[in-house]
Order: C-alpha cells, then structure tokens, then sequence
C-alpha cells in the first residue's frame, strides 16, 4: 500500500466554476420518517473521475439515483449541467439520453444479444421504423463495432446476454453507456463481486474510456483502496451523511471536507473498508 | 392437528353436506346407476373401425379450428396484455382494459359458441370465433402477468436512458415476456383443441358434433371411435408440447438462472 500523506486544505474545493453536478442541502427519504440521504452538499467539476465509497446501506446508490433523474431529493437543490433532474422537465429528458447509468444488476436485456443491448444506447438517436425494425443505420453500427472492440467484446455481437461470464456482462453494460455518447458516466458498483484482476481490467477499460471522450465519471464503490486508485475526488458516504470529501494528487490526499475532520478518522475508515 | 383445524374440516365437510343436499347429489343413486354405466361401456366396445376415417377427417378439422383460433387469439391478446400490464401504464389505461379481459374470461368456449352461432349461423367458423374469444381473454392475461413479472432492473436502467415506451417494450418488454409466451400458446393449444372438441355440442362444428349426435341416437358403438379418436390426438399433442417446451423453453430458464447470479 502506498504511503498517504494527509494534508487538511479546505479552501481548495471551490476554485473552478465549471461544475457539471451540484447538490445543495439535498436530504431524501424513502418513507417520511426515515431519511436515506441527509443534507448532502456535492459539487463535482467537468471531467473528473469521482468516486463515492461507503458501506452497504450508506446511501451511496441513492445519491446515483438522484443524479439521473430517477428519484427526487424530498428537499434541497440538485443541479445537473444547471438543469434540474426530474423525468417530467422536457430539457433533462433530453439529457438523459448522455446520461450513462449502469446499476448495480448493470440491467442488461437477456434475451438479446450483446450488439442489441449496446444498440439500446443509441436508441434516442433512432427513428421509430428503425427502432421497429432493428434497422440500424450505417454509422450506428459503425459507431457499436468501434465501443464493441474498445471494450473488448468483438467476435461477441451475436451472442446472447446470458450467456456472458461476469466480467463480459460489465463490459456489455459499459459500452451501452459508451453509446449513448455520455456526458456523464454514472456506474454503480459494478466491480465489486468480481475477482481482483476482472475489477482492475473493467476500472482501467472506464479510465480509458473516461480520458479518452473527456466525460465525468461518478462511480460508487465498496472498497476505498479501488477508489483512491482510480479516482480524481473521492466522497465518502456513512449513514446518509457525506462525513468527507477528499481529492488525490499523486501520492498525496487532501482533504475538501470544511469540517473538523481528521487524518486518523479517514486512515481508520481507509482500513475499516480495505479489510472487507 | 389443532383444535382450530378440526373446527374448519368439520365447517367444510357441513357445508358440502348442505350443498349436496340442495342440489340433490345423492351418492346413493350414483352407486344405483353404476350398472347402466356398464351397458355404455359395453356398447361401446362394439367399435365400429369403418368410422375410423371420418373421425380422423373431423378430428383434422377440430385441430385446424383449434390452430386459427389460438393464432388469431394470441395475434389480438398480445397488444391488450401491454396495454393491460401495470408497470407500462397508467391506471386509466390499464384498468378498463383489465376489466374487458376479465369479462372475456368470464364466459367459457361454449357460450361464446352459442353466441357465435347465433351471429353467424351453424357451423365451424361459429367454433373457431368461440375459440378466439376464449384465447384472447386467457392469454392477455397470462401475459400480462409475464410482463409484470419482468426483473425491473433492465427496465429501469433502459428508461434511464430516456428512450420512448415502444422502444422499452421493442427491446425489453418483448424479449423478456417472450420465453413464457411459447410456453402460454402451447398450453393455450393443447387446451383450445380439448375446447374444440366439444364445441360441436352447440352446433359450432368439430369432432363434437359427430359425438354428440351419435349419444343422441344411443349409437355408442360408432361415438366411441370418436372419442378414441380426440383422447388418442390430445395425448400425441400433450407429448409433442412437452418436447418443444423441453427444447426451446428449458434452454432459456436456465439462461435466466445463470444471470441472476
């Protein structure tokens, strides 16, 4: 493990304007007593690769739900690209066609094959009889063929999803989310049960890709180490509160948190989630 | 065995006993009639095989009644059970086409035959509406319970990309529901050709009326051939449905466990 030198630096976090997602004092609720996410404040710059770590429970997959429209903050502020996030508003309708979400199940279509599934990201861009019909244009299938070799799956189109072994089934996923032409990149946990190695082949595919079409990437993770390794900023999540936000710079990690958080609090979290 | 059971088994077997009561179902009388049951047999093992090919020919007959019927029925219960399932509408929408099945279902093939003859006159295609009918009201449902069914995983993470409803269903909706779907024709088949079968009784054509007609004359030497005939046919197309549903429909069951790891 490498050695991390902590530094606390707190006026850091608000230097850029180009601020892709902003969340104001952003509390949700599955029921009306119990809160899943509390007063949660986030701001994560175009391009970055973040991650969000916490445990089973935390809120962490609540907080992705939050970002693609898909649930709605029982109160606070939530900006994505400065568009409010609902399904109703027509403009972030829109924008969920760039919005790459691959959920934990990564919800790929069995019965389908792997070049119909990335296929569904492309589908906003398709005309009714050529949706109908499976009638993929030219350059669709031009654009698909290219994700399919980035991602590794050529020689794969035509094979059934359910076939695939755990690791081909993330790479389905991720290039359906390449084919949307993503702004943002929105996966939650899709390492976590894989093997060690598989984990790092899908996170570097992601880093690639992620450098490579200058998207934002938001990545839950279970497992700090992982999240350190990859990721540009890293939020961490416990019981429904963002108790720190810490960003890498090489070897060394700062910590964004205004709070009065402290280097051995984050080390002890650090282990407590490394040991899993 | 609780003191709360035995007071339930006791409340059933009362009630079954005031039933019979009311409608007159004395087993005295069944154990009475046994004997004339052994005449029918007895008639009936006089086969008279030169009816054979006629059956046969009535027997093609009631199967091709049974085919157009699950077809068609399968062609229209298909876009009702979208319109019909939960989690692709709206209350307004779903509800009342609900409640149409519903009243679809509530009469069996043989009043939708009666209906149907009126209608169109005597005869099978009186039969094969009768069957449409039926299919459509039992197979919306089927399916619409399939689809309701589906893992809302890749449902929710392909609306996330924002594509339209038929888009959903084109890509989601259809390929997932579409392993049962075999599963419901083949079993609507197998079950539309029985229904055929005894449609003949109100005059809508098949092998039924043959039967029915010959039991009108006491003629059960010649209704017996009949009645080999559908017993024989529905056995063979059990098997064969049995053989298809291993084939094709195991495959995909398996497909789906692997991926729900």
């Amino acid at each position: 493990m490498k050695q991390i030198q902590m530094t606390q630096n707190p006026s850091f976090s608000l230097i850029s304007t180009n601020k892709i997602i902003q969340m104001n004092n952003v509390w949700t609720s599955y029921d009306s007593k119990n809160f899943a996410l509390e007063e949660i404040n986030l701001s994560i710059d175009r391009g970055t690769n973040y991650a969000i770590v916490g445990q089973s429970g935390s809120g962490k997959s609540t907080l992705l739900k939050l970002m693609n429209g898909m649930m709605i903050p029982s109160s606070g502020t939530i900006k994505i690209d400065y568009v409010t996030p609902n399904m109703d508003n027509k403009k972030f309708k829109k924008m969920m066609h760039t919005i790459g979400y691959i959920p934990q199940s990564l919800g790929l279509v069995k019965n389908i094959t792997v070049l119909e599934n990335i296929m569904i990201g492309a589908l906003p861009r398709l005309n009714k009889i050529q949706s109908m019909f499976k009638q993929f244009p030219e350059n669709e299938i031009k654009e698909a063929k290219r994700i399919i070799s980035l991602v590794g799956l050529t020689g794969k189109e035509e094979r059934k999803a359910y076939m695939l072994s755990g690791g081909e089934k993330r790479r389905v996923a991720i290039a359906r989310a390449l084919m949307q032409k993503p702004t943002i990149l929105l996966a939650d946990e899709i390492v976590s049960e894989l093997d060690h190695v598989t984990a790092r082949e899908i996170m570097n595919l992601i880093a690639e890709a992620q450098k490579r079409m200058n998207l934002t990437a938001i990545m839950v993770h279970h497992d700090m180490q992982l999240a350190l390794e990859y990721a540009n900023r890293v939020a961490v999540i416990k019981e429904g509160h963002k108790i720190l936000e810490i960003g890498v710079e090489g070897d060394t990690i700062v910590d964004f948190q205004t709070g009065d958080m402290n280097t051995d609090e984050i080390m002890e979290m650090y282990d407590d989630d490394s040991k899993k | 065995m609780t003191p709360k059971n035995n007071i339930v088994i006791g409340i059933i077997v009362a009630l079954v006993v005031v039933a019979s009561y009311n409608v007159d179902a004395n087993p005295i009388e069944f154990a009475e009639g046994l004997p004339n049951l052994a005449i029918v047999l007895e008639e009936m093992l006089l086969v008279e095989p030169k009816y054979i090919p006629t059956a046969l020919w009535a027997m093609f007959e009631t199967i091709q009644m049974a085919f157009i019927g699950t077809v068609v029925g399968t062609a229209i219960a298909l876009p009702l059970s979208m319109l019909a399932a939960r989690n692709l509408n709206s209350k307004y929408v779903y509800a009342p086409v609900r409640a149409l099945l519903a009243a679809i279902r509530t009469f069996p093939s043989i009043l939708w035959a009666i209906l149907f003859v009126i209608m169109v006159g005597l005869g099978t295609f009186a039969g094969v509406l009768a069957i449409v009918m039926y299919t459509v009201g039992f197979v919306a449902k089927l399916q619409y319970e399939s689809i309701e069914a589906i893992d809302s995983d890749p449902m929710d993470a392909v609306s996330s990309i924002g594509v339209s409803k038929w888009q959903l269903i084109r890509y989601v909706v259809i390929p997932e529901s579409a392993s049962h779907l075999l599963s419901q024709i083949l079993y609507m088949f197998d079950y539309n050709v029985r229904q055929t079968s005894i449609l003949g009784l109100v005059g809508a054509g098949g092998i039924g009326f043959y039967i029915i007609n010959y039991i009108k004359f006491f003629e059960y030497g010649k209704a017996a051939v009949f009645m080999l005939v559908v017993l024989v046919t529905v056995l063979f197309i059990d098997w064969v449905s049995v053989k298809i549903r291993d084939k094709y429909i195991i495959k995909s069951q398996h497909g789906m466990e692997v991926t729900a790891k």
